[in-house]
């Protein structure tokens, strides 16, 4: 390929959810600081177990600032 | 305060426990630390940056029935303040007891002026905040 590939706009609208959908089941690998264990979380058990409000919080990588 | 609070970022959850148990500034972590190094659940929600393999700094709220109310993503370089995100949540709580009524932008906390959509409140916004 010798031709410059453009990058079309479109193909970087995010995917993602949008606000007002729902959330899909999901489940993550984590660390627990409060047990010094690993553990999962799960948001189908969140959300049928717990009834609890979800705040998710990405951020890029551990041993960064900011 | 009633939410549960995940951080997730793409590192393992082996990264996260050496940062925990390394960094003096999260001495005091209570919540899970999400381990995503995929990229699945940062793309589920619009923030994974595949070219870094890393997630932008992304916050979403969702409610007890698992609906997606809020977002706020920053570029990597921009933090996000934590005051707003705690506004928000506190509205959410107040919204969901209050299901007629709006926080305008000045709301910060329950007891702060509410506004009551209606036909009566059409054009008559600026005396309802008074």
């Amino acid at each position: 390929m010798h031709h410059e590939e453009e990058e079309d706009p479109m193909d970087l609208v995010c995917c993602g959810l949008k606000i007002g959908q729902r959330v899909p089941d999901f489940k993550i690998a984590t660390f627990e600081p409060s047990k010094g264990d690993f553990g999962e979380f799960s948001f189908s058990t969140q959300k049928k177990d717990n009834k609890k409000w979800t705040i998710l919080f990405f951020y890029p990588a551990d041993f960064t600032f900011v | 305060m009633g939410a549960d609070v995940v951080t997730i970022s793409c590192d393992t959850q082996y990264v996260h426990l050496a940062w925990q148990k390394d960094e003096k500034m999260l001495a005091d972590v209570k919540y899970p630390m999400g381990a995503d190094p995929t990229g699945n659940l940062a793309s589920l929600f619009g923030v994974y940056d595949e070219e870094k393999g890393l997630a932008l700094r992304g916050t979403f709220i969702i409610s007890p029935e698992g609906v997606l109310l809020n977002s706020e993503v920053n570029f990597f370089n921009m933090g996000r303040n934590i005051d707003e995100l705690m506004r928000k949540f506190k509205a959410n709580l107040h919204l969901a007891k209050k299901q007629n009524e709006g926080c305008p932008s000045k709301w910060k906390e329950e007891g702060d002026k509410t506004l009551v959509p209606s036909a009566d409140l059409v054009g008559k916004v600026f005396e309802a905040l008074q």
